[in-house]
């Protein structure tokens, strides 16, 4: 015992300020918010068990289900949305010769670093029904009024819409990242071999950002099953819009349900590891291939 | 890991740990009522107020008062920390008594009556009867009926303002609508028929937010009250939809929505007031607060708004409800200015000149203000006098006579936060086109009962 500690003392005494504030901060929390699941409790006083009723009630709740369902649409369209045009720009900006290069870099990040709260306000003037500046464009071309806030049809758009426009510019900037680190030697063996700009793509650019890819998928996948700040500020009717972690703040901290609120944070946290573990499958299944 | 989250965990971890520490003993429990030190001085220090809304303009009131009680209050000043709404401020105070953090807990938090019943539940409320009960024949009507818990008061009212119409007269001379011919729900309807028609749909009777606040500002604060709908029953049963005043009033709400007589926006945004400016919108049906929006975001309109009580059902006969704004203090250990501020309380609601001097200056700096609570007050001439902004009507007088023949509010109940959750998404959908209001009754109704079954009726 002596000697392993002798020979190992000094690597586990890096790692403890680590796990201290592990423990204390987030392994602890955690396994108080499953306690706390089980319990009926406003904040106040002592709080009560309550076995499992707090999950009975999520499974019968239509408006869990209906913010499980949303939020699964915030991750599909993140996905489909966020990566391509990430993609897009990253090869842009990887365009040595592309003119004002630099001016193009700032505009593009500029959506990440303006805060969501003043950006969602703002966007909810432009997706307002009636006066809205998206509802004028479209009468501009002869298109009906669309009630982007003001209908449970719609009203996933504008959140979908600020989700895309703010996180693209991030996912950009870490392609391009892997972009930077693919050596030019391929590409000037594949123009050499006379390869067109699709097939290089495809061939070289695509395989070489897998890692990075992948990564990528993994942040929007966690980012989206965490978006808060854009259906809380561009609430549409109803739970028409409403994000999972939306419902698990208001159940905590507007109705003081805690246990509710905190069966909520459960259920999301295994609906995370299920995604995760999933696509980590997919990525080991693909590193095997 | 994002803010909610960390305030959950964290506040667990804080509660976990004042358990352990309560059991150590530790700080003196303030007494449950209000309690002047030996020789009526406060020590230093500083009073800390967790508020909502607008309430710096108070302290344009407190500290003013704090200056001239320099003989009971030397070295006193006070803190007003500005939340979100009522939620943020009652989480607040959870997290600061959960971890002993007496120091930044509140002495006094501005709260609703669902907050006050909890908070009240829990022990941790100054327990004012004493002194409230001796001065209730003094108050407006009504006003000390959210204060109360198990036979005690807690709260001290700090506005009651009732549910008024406003009313733009240009547009109403524009379309030759008698503003007298508002005063009830039929005529209010009918004028919405004649507007529209008319105006060819260019202007609309009124507003409703798409989202939680049609429920608040139409539904629990509105006609539910003033069709004496019900949500809970007398033994804290759900009797929503069986309630014949809840298919009143929202059968009315319904009617004026599908037949286009609302202008759907979002409130307090800007695309309301351009909509306002605009000449769209011809009346609003809410509570008297509004008036500091109007004044605030619409101030060149100065001159075309009026104010009058809200419309009757006929049948029913009474007026809008009141809508009360409470101060609670809290019984914090080592708590020391639960008496001083019942004393600023008291004078804010009962000094006549300091109370019309502040009054005046809201004025002038276009700032939120209420009328008092105390009768005496208010046959002063002060609260009768004319407003430039409402064309010389006196909007004072109009909240003053909409207290009158007012409506009862609806019974609240501890579980209101979460009946509110659960009515509000119905009629929300039904806003917008998804379902009858009907069908949002009765969603709202099984909702109510699968959800909460029966509450607590106290």
């Amino acid at each position: 015992m002596l000697s392993f500690a002798r020979r190992h003392g000094a690597g586990y005494l890096f790692i403890v300020p680590f796990f201290a504030l592990f423990l204390v901060f987030q392994l602890f929390p955690i396994l108080w918010t499953f306690y706390i699941s089980t319990q009926e409790w406003s904040g106040l006083g002592e709080p009560e068990s309550v076995g499992l009723k707090n999950f009975r009630l999520l499974l019968t709740d239509p408006q869990f289900w209906d913010a499980t369902a949303n939020t699964l649409i915030y991750w599909v369209c993140g996905l489909v949305f966020i990566l391509p045009l990430a993609m897009g720009i990253s090869l842009l900006l990887n365009k040595r010769d592309l003119h004002g290069l630099r001016t193009f870099k700032t505009l593009t990040f500029l959506p990440y670093v303006c805060a969501t709260v003043a950006i969602g306000l703002i966007f909810n003037i432009m997706f307002d029904t009636q006066q809205g500046l998206v509802n004028e464009v479209l009468g501009l071309v002869g298109l009906d009024q669309v009630g982007w806030l003001t209908t449970t049809t719609w009203s996933k758009v504008p959140v979908i819409v600020l989700n895309v426009w703010r996180h693209t510019p991030w996912f950009a900037l870490i392609l391009l990242g892997g972009l930077l680190n693919i050596p030019r030697d391929y590409y000037e063996a594949a123009k050499v071999d006379g390869a067109g700009a699709a097939r290089t793509f495809w061939h070289i650019t695509l395989p070489s950002l897998r890692p990075v890819l992948m990564f990528c998928m993994i942040m929007i996948t966690v980012e989206s099953w965490n978006i808060f700040a854009e259906p809380f500020i561009m609430r549409g009717p109803g739970t028409s819009n409403v994000s999972l972690f939306q419902y698990m703040y208001e159940s905590s901290f507007r109705l003081f349900k805690y246990g509710y609120g905190a069966a909520i944070g459960v259920a999301l946290t295994l609906i995370l590891a299920l995604v995760s573990i999933i696509q980590l499958f997919l990525m080991r299944k693909d590193a095997d291939a | 890991m994002n803010i909610s989250r960390r305030t959950l965990l964290g506040s667990s971890l804080l509660l976990g740990a004042s358990a352990g520490l309560s059991a150590c003993g530790g700080s003196k429990p303030s007494p449950d009522s209000p309690s002047t030190p030996d020789g009526g001085v406060f020590p230093p220090g500083k009073m800390i107020m967790y508020g909502y809304g607008q309430p710096q303009w108070l302290l344009e009131y407190y500290n003013p008062w704090l200056e001239r009680h320099q003989d009971i209050a030397k070295g006193v000043t006070i803190d007003m920390v500005q939340n979100e709404g009522e939620a943020q401020a009652r989480q607040k105070l959870i997290q600061a008594m959960s971890a002993q953090d007496y120091a930044s807990a509140a002495d006094v938090i501005q709260t609703s009556r669902v907050s006050l019943l909890d908070m009240a539940k829990n022990d941790i409320l100054v327990d004012f009867t004493d002194y409230l009960s001796g001065i209730e024949d003094k108050l407006v009507p009504g006003a000390l009926s959210d204060s109360a818990y198990d036979g005690k008061l807690y709260g001290l009212p700090d506005s009651v303002r009732p549910q008024l119409l406003f009313y733009n007269q240009d547009i109403l001379d524009t379309y030759g609508i008698d503003a007298e011919s508002l005063s009830t729900m039929d005529g209010y309807l009918e004028a919405g028929r004649k507007l529209k028609t008319d105006s060819k749909g260019a202007v609309q009777l009124s507003q409703i937010d798409p989202t939680t606040l049609a429920w608040r500002y139409w539904g629990r604060r509105g006609l539910l009250p003033q069709a004496g709908a019900q949500i809970w029953g007398d033994d804290g049963s759900v009797v929503f939809g069986d309630s014949e005043g809840t298919r009143k009033a929202l059968g009315y709400l319904g009617t004026l929505q599908s037949e286009g007589h609302l202008f759907v926006t979002k409130m307090f945004q800007a695309p309301l007031y351009d909509a306002i400016k605009a000449g769209k919108i011809a009346t609003f049906y809410i509570g008297a607060f509004f008036d500091e929006f109007l004044r605030g975001n619409v101030a060149d309109m100065a001159g075309k708004w009026r104010a009058q009580p809200a419309p009757v059902f006929e049948d029913v006969g009474t007026a809008g409800a009141p809508v009360i704004g409470l101060f609670c203090a809290v019984k914090k250990p080592e708590g020391q200015y639960s008496a001083l501020w019942q004393q600023l309380w008291n004078d804010f609601q009962f000094d006549a000149e300091a109370r019309q001097t502040w009054t005046t200056k809201m004025v002038e700096e276009n700032a939120p203000y209420a009328n008092p609570i105390a009768l005496d007050l208010l046959k002063d001439p002060f609260w009768k006098e004319p407003s430039d902004f409402y064309g010389g009507q006196s909007f004072r007088e109009t909240e003053a006579l909409g207290l009158q023949n007012s409506s009862a509010n609806l019974r609240v109940t501890k579980d209101d936060a979460e009946a509110d959750a659960l009515i509000s998404p119905e009629l929300e959908k039904f806003i917008a086109g998804d379902q009858s209001i009907d069908d949002a009754i009765k969603n709202a109704h099984e909702a109510l009962k699968s959800r909460i079954s029966t509450t607590d009726p106290k």
